[in-house]
């Protein structure tokens, strides 16, 4: 059950208990089925359970879409500590999955990190929250006292003689911790700058140990996949883009929320049937498809499946599927300028392209949406845009020329009308 | 028991946001607090509960570091980590719970406890925005006005509350209750206007619910006092 809206054409696996407080509790999570899929995989070896995750063909629900068992898979038994570390940094403008998952089942959290870190044969699990969530940090704290109670973590899980630790760790408040790195970075008690690849994570991550990250909505779903099997997983879904997913719509939408779909379901329907349409009786302008680091669409570009290979070839990216839904009456210029000011608040500042880059997007946006702007600065815009992209150490720079790049492709009109107002250049000469 | 629910009218619950189809649902199966119950000064668990503070307002600025059971807490805080370094984004916060706000001075006791250099200690310090280098009023107001709530009408709610508290933004209002600031995307954008205060989200705000928000607050607050002062007769 999506919440706080629910349609009849989900699929709710993960979703399944969201707005049932006695889902919470460990008891609850029990009488629902909860913990048998650990109890599976505790009884498989590591790479068996790897390996299940590996045939679910499921792709990590952070933003990136990368294979998940292909990720665990890189992590050897070498002796050395592992780590699995959980992004729960949530923070992408648009993204609100993760705090419903942490609110409604943490156990589910719990369960399908705890056997990450078998798979992996990590010892300490770390959930990194962003400091914000601190609703929903306290209700993963207590599954956590609930789990060490009943020997589900700690020195002896489930009586396999395996131990495996979980530690809350809390961030301070930096969008740019999502990223892998910088959230290594950050919970070793350093600023929260991403790091140069290679090494990769799994070769040197958290305290310079094998390290295995993933979201928190990828990890919900593997205990469904250790219950009932890849096959199953993958007979939902397309080819490229297994299973179910939340989707987050936010926006000029009648209905909000989160609602969970076989990826594929059509992004139309989606936003038109499944959340009512847009308010007020309007029509719709724009949708930012995946979070605000992604191009928008137009509104006669919808009609695609949301599946990550299909929203890319329409020239975007399904993201974490977290959808920003923009009516006619929005002003696209003021909506960019927001988010490249938010783009350039959270630049690390460690390449010089982002941290320039985005100080400078933000100035310019500022002065064209002011009515000082001129028509050399939309050609500045896609210059520094383009510098911008595919030139630093982490996305967050891509990121911030996403929007402006892709609003400018597409509604151009709004930026000329703006121009359009300023006082006559020549004038002054 | 009296149902803590509060009808939904036009978006504007004033608690913890739209509950659409779920009306049923009470404020405290929302937000949790029957299951998460009451933790005690130094934590429960050194996994869990150890390692957040307790952001609400009222800290003492001269107040001591680490001592009775915030030594407890730092000492279960280390013992999760490698090594101290580990524990510095945690020990940070449990500073401030203790002392409102992170001085200078504060940084660097931090920074002996850890065996870390103090300019060190201060550059993490400074990366991260829940880290308040100044002190903040009792209340911390932050009002997300990043995209999906901006749509929804995100900037009035910021001038409603900054209007009702008669501050500007990152001022103490005048009796000492109220920081309104505006904050990056809180993670809720299906609940817009999103608002953060102390510990709480606030959330489907608008404008016209801002000053039933602040009596709520002023209620919550008087009933602490009252409390504590009972605690100390």
């Amino acid at each position: 059950m999506a919440y706080p809206y629910r349609d009849e054409r989900e699929v709710r696996i993960l979703s399944a208990h969201f707005g049932d407080p006695e889902a919470r509790t460990l008891a609850g999570w029990r009488q629902r089925g909860g913990y048998e899929a650990l109890g599976q995989a505790l009884a498989l070896s590591p790479e068996q359970v790897t390996e299940i995750v590996k045939n679910s063909a499921l792709r990590g629900r952070g933003g990136a879409g990368f294979p998940t068992g292909l990720k665990w898979s890189f992590l050897r038994n070498d002796g050395r500590p592992h780590y699995v570390l959980v992004n729960s940094d949530e923070s992408e403008p648009g993204a609100f999955k993760d705090r419903e998952l942490c609110r409604w089942t943490p156990h589910q959290l719990l369960e399908g990190a705890l056997i990450n870190a078998y798979a992996i044969r990590a010892q300490h699990v770390y959930i990194y929250m962003r400091g914000e969530f601190f609703e929903p940090a306290q209700i993963v704290a207590r599954a956590i006292d609930e789990a060490y109670a009943a020997g589900i973590a700690g020195p002896d899980v489930l009586g396999s003689g395996v131990t495996i630790d979980v530690t809350l760790h809390l961030g301070a408040g930096a969008y740019i911790c999502g990223e892998e790195t910088a959230l290594m970075n950050s919970l070793e008690g350093r600023r929260g700058q991403p790091r140069v690849k290679p090494p990769f994570p799994a070769v040197f991550g958290a305290f310079g140990q094998p390290t295995n990250i993933n979201n928190v909505e990828t990890l919900c779903t593997v205990p469904h996949i250790i219950r009932n099997g890849a096959d199953w997983w993958r007979s939902i879904g397309t080819d490229k883009s297994t299973g179910t997913k939340l989707f987050n719509m936010s926006g000029h939408l009648v209905r909000r929320g989160n609602f969970e779909f076989p990826l594929g379901f059509n992004m139309k329907e989606l936003i038109y049937d499944v959340c009512g349409g847009i308010r007020d009786g309007r029509s719709l302008k724009a949708v930012i498809p995946g979070g605000s680091s992604v191009p928008m669409l137009a509104a006669h570009e919808l009609d695609i499946p949301c599946a990550y290979e299909r929203v890319a070839t329409a020239g975007s990216k399904l993201g974490t599927a977290s959808m920003i839904v923009m009516d006619d009456r929005t002003d696209i210029v003021k909506q960019v300028r927001r988010m490249v000011e938010f783009y350039a608040h959270e630049s690390c500042g460690q390449c010089t392209p982002c941290r320039e880059g985005t100080a400078w997007l933000a100035r310019i946006m500022r002065r064209i949406e002011a009515g000082q702007g001129t028509e050399a600065d939309l050609a500045l815009l896609v210059d520094l845009g383009k510098n911008m992209t595919g030139t630093t150490i982490c996305v967050l720079s891509d990121s911030a020329a996403a929007p402006v790049l892709s609003s400018l492709a597409k509604f151009k009109d709004e930026y000329l009308a703006l121009i359009g107002r300023a006082a006559p250049v020549a004038a002054a000469v | 028991m009296a149902e803590e629910r509060t009808p939904l009218q036009g978006g504007n619950p004033g608690w913890a946001g739209e509950t659409g189809e779920y009306g049923h649902l009470t404020e405290a199966d929302v937000r949790g607090t029957t299951y998460v119950g009451k933790r005690p000064p130094e934590g429960t668990s050194p996994g869990a509960s150890c390692s957040y503070p307790y952001q609400v307002g009222g800290g003492r600025p001269d107040a001591p570091l680490f001592e009775g059971p915030y030594r407890e807490r730092l000492d279960k805080i280390l013992s999760r980590y490698p090594n101290r370094q580990g524990a510095l984004l945690p020990v940070l916060a449990l500073a401030q719970e203790i002392r409102g706000h992170l001085s200078p001075e504060s940084m660097a006791e931090v920074a002996a406890a850890l065996g870390l250099a103090p300019a060190y200690v201060r550059g993490v310090a400074t990366f991260y925005t829940m880290y308040h280098k100044r002190p903040v009023g009792e209340h911390l107001v932050q009002v997300c006005t990043n995209v999906a709530c901006n749509l929804c009408g995100a900037d009035e709610v910021l001038r409603a509350f900054l209007a009702a508290t008669g501050t500007e933004p990152g001022q103490i209002s005048a009796d000492g209750q109220y920081t309104v600031i505006e904050a990056e995307c809180l993670g809720a954008c299906g609940f817009p206007t999103a608002v953060q205060v102390n510990d709480r989200y606030f959330e489907n705000v608008s404008p016209e619910a801002v000053p039933a928000i602040l009596e709520r607050l002023a209620q919550e607050a008087a009933a602490r006092s009252s409390a504590a002062a009972r605690q100390g007769s």
